[in-house]
């Protein structure tokens, strides 16, 4: 455990953690004033969150789940990105992995700390983020269930979700988007292991992101967008609406395992022979 | 015999892209000793060292550790206190932070460290409760240090251990490893400061290109120096008459006279050259410094 606690130190005694943490604290706020004071009376805007925007007017368990949308397009990207690409690299650009091997540590033990922390910390801004939005939107907007509505096979409904089931959805939905991240966290990661550069690491996990994106926007690719990283990246988003975990969600969680363990092994493999001369 | 507690064997490193930092290197070090590690950059000290600590993996040879081979996270690592380079922090922790974490990173307990030893040997005072970021090199290289003893190791290595110091503290660092030794404990010291090898080593392996060049007592590297100094009226005639000689390794100007190392011959055969070039003598002086040794091993090697 000694090493957990050592990593875990390293990494929450760090300005820019405090800084990361700031900031998902105040957005759900800021956001909650703003549509407080200036409510949308249609779905827009919002980093894609739109819909959410306009049903938090109703209910302040959807809020959350806005601020979820809104932050985990790219903030959270950012934030995470930063967490998984300091883990190894940090140490490496201090000078001070060198020494923290000359302890009898295991490179796989010390690699699988690392690993754990930047994806605890990660975990926890997603689950700030909806904490946050929760209690804000409660605060200004109300404690209720929410009517939502529903277009499906040409007829228009109406699904009412009580204050339980949004609940029990939006810890779906922060378990889901935290998992979804982790991919990144593994993939920062490894680039962590291979550069000894932090700001090498999380630029490249955020370009992969983005060009993930980019090709998921290519329908003539057809089914090779399916195992794009960020193809059922937001497939959570239809549990506040159609009131149910969907087969997407399934596909985009399963994926994410196959990612996690492809980058988490390769990790392994090459941190194990690497040599260190920093 | 005993068994070494340091030793390589066969030892060679290829980088990629070619380089071969270390080559068929083997030498030993035995219990209690205090052996430099000599070498000019580029030499495969600091390539050696870390091999040693399982920080690199060998391309060929092994490194043994109380008579073990050493793999990467050993647990022989926990009786090495090692310094390689500059000693290095977690900079936004303060030095006491630092200190402990990396003990019980280890597994180790807290109450198991020697940290008030420690703290005397930083002697950084109230600023061991400060970041690091704000220490000096010196103060880093000796919190470096005293994390080095925090286990009351039984083999010290330590690569450049008086980088950053001023001579009061390299004083205190070579007076340490000898009261460390002293206690029983093992010591490889590489080190560019020959002086410091001389005074604190009790054996010293040379190291140029890779390979072994020398291995042996310090007083047997310095009495086989077989360096001259000869102080002359002409300098630079002397210089030019010496350089022509076969006997003659080396020549190094220094003012009033010359430092010629010699690979053979007698040393009056030198006096004769000079006296038949018309340059007059002054003296004639045997130099018995490591850094003569050194310069004659290093430089009859290329």
């Amino acid at each position: 455990m000694g090493v957990v606690r050592t990593e875990t130190v390293k990494t929450t005694r760090r300005l820019r953690t405090y800084i990361s943490f700031g900031v998902v604290i105040v957005i759900p706020i800021i956001m909650t004033i703003a549509l407080k004071a200036n409510p949308p009376d249609q779905p827009q805007g919002g980093g894609g969150g739109g819909l959410f925007f306009l049903s938090a007017r109703f209910s302040g368990l959807v809020l959350p789940a806005a601020a979820l949308a809104l932050m985990s397009s790219f903030l959270l990207i950012i934030i995470v990105a930063i967490f998984g690409g300091d883990a190894m690299a940090s140490d490496a650009s201090w000078g001070n992995l060198r020494f923290v091997l000359m302890r009898p540590i295991g490179r796989v033990k010390l690699l699988f700390a690392k690993l754990g922390v930047a994806a605890f910390v990660s975990w926890a801004a997603v689950f700030t983020v909806v904490l946050v939005g929760l209690v804000a939107g409660a605060i200004v907007f109300g404690w209720k269930g929410l009517d939502a509505p529903h277009f499906e096979n040409g007829h228009f409904t109406v699904i009412h979700q009580s204050v339980a089931d949004l609940l029990w959805h939006l810890v779906i939905a922060t378990a889901y988007v935290s998992w979804m991240l982790t991919g990144l966290v593994a993939f920062t990661f490894l680039l962590s292991c291979v550069t000894d550069s932090p700001l090498a690491a999380m630029g490249t996990g955020v370009g992969l992101y983005i060009t993930s994106q980019i090709l998921d926007a290519i329908e003539p690719l057809g089914s090779l967008r399916y195992v794009l990283p960020t193809h059922y990246f937001d497939a959570w988003r239809d549990l506040i609406f159609q009131g149910h975990p969907t087969s997407d969600m399934a596909r985009g969680a399963l994926l994410m395992i196959g990612y996690v363990l492809l980058f988490t092994g390769v990790s392994v493999w090459w941190f194990r022979r690497k040599d260190i001369l920093t | 015999m005993s068994t070494p507690i340091v030793e390589v064997r066969g030892l060679s490193k290829l980088f990629h892209g070619g380089v071969l930092a270390v080559d068929d290197l083997s030498f030993a070090v035995a219990q209690g000793e205090v052996c430099g590690l000599l070498g000019p950059n580029g030499a495969g000290k600091t390539t050696c060292l870390r091999v040693l600590l399982g920080l690199i993996h060998p391309t060929k040879g092994d490194a043994f550790l109380f008579g073990e081979r050493v793999h990467p996270s050993s647990p022989l690592l926990g009786r090495v206190g090692a310094l390689i380079e500059s000693a290095a922090f977690v900079p936004h922790l303060t030095g006491m932070t630092n200190l402990k974490l990396w003990w019980e990173s280890g597994g180790a307990k807290l109450r198991d460290a020697d940290l008030d030893g420690a703290l005397a040997i930083a002697g950084l005072g109230d600023a061991i409760n400060r970041k690091v970021k704000t220490y000096s090199q010196g103060m880093r290289q000796r919190l470096g240090l005293a994390r080095v003893l925090l286990g009351r190791p039984e083999v010290l290595v330590l690569d450049e251990p008086t980088n950053g110091l001023d001579p009061g503290e390299m004083r205190e660092v070579r007076q340490l490893v000898r009261r460390v030794a002293d206690e029983g404990a093992t010591v490889l010291l590489s080190s560019h400061i020959l002086a410091e090898v001389e005074q604190v080593c009790t054996h010293a392996v040379v190291m140029d290109k890779g390979r072994l060049v020398a291995a042996s007592t310090v007083d047997d590297l310095v009495s086989s120096s077989g360096s001259v100094y000869l102080e002359v009226d002409d300098v630079a005639a002397a210089e030019r008459v010496l350089r022509e000689l076969t006997i003659v390794q080396r020549v190094q100007v220094e003012p009033p006279g010359l430092t010629v190392g010699m690979n053979g011959g007698k040393r009056s055969e030198l006096v004769a050259a000079l006296v038949r070039a018309g340059v007059g003598v002054e003296t004639v002086m045997v130099r018995r410094r490591l850094e003569d040794a050194f310069l004659n091993l290093v430089e009859g090697d290329e």
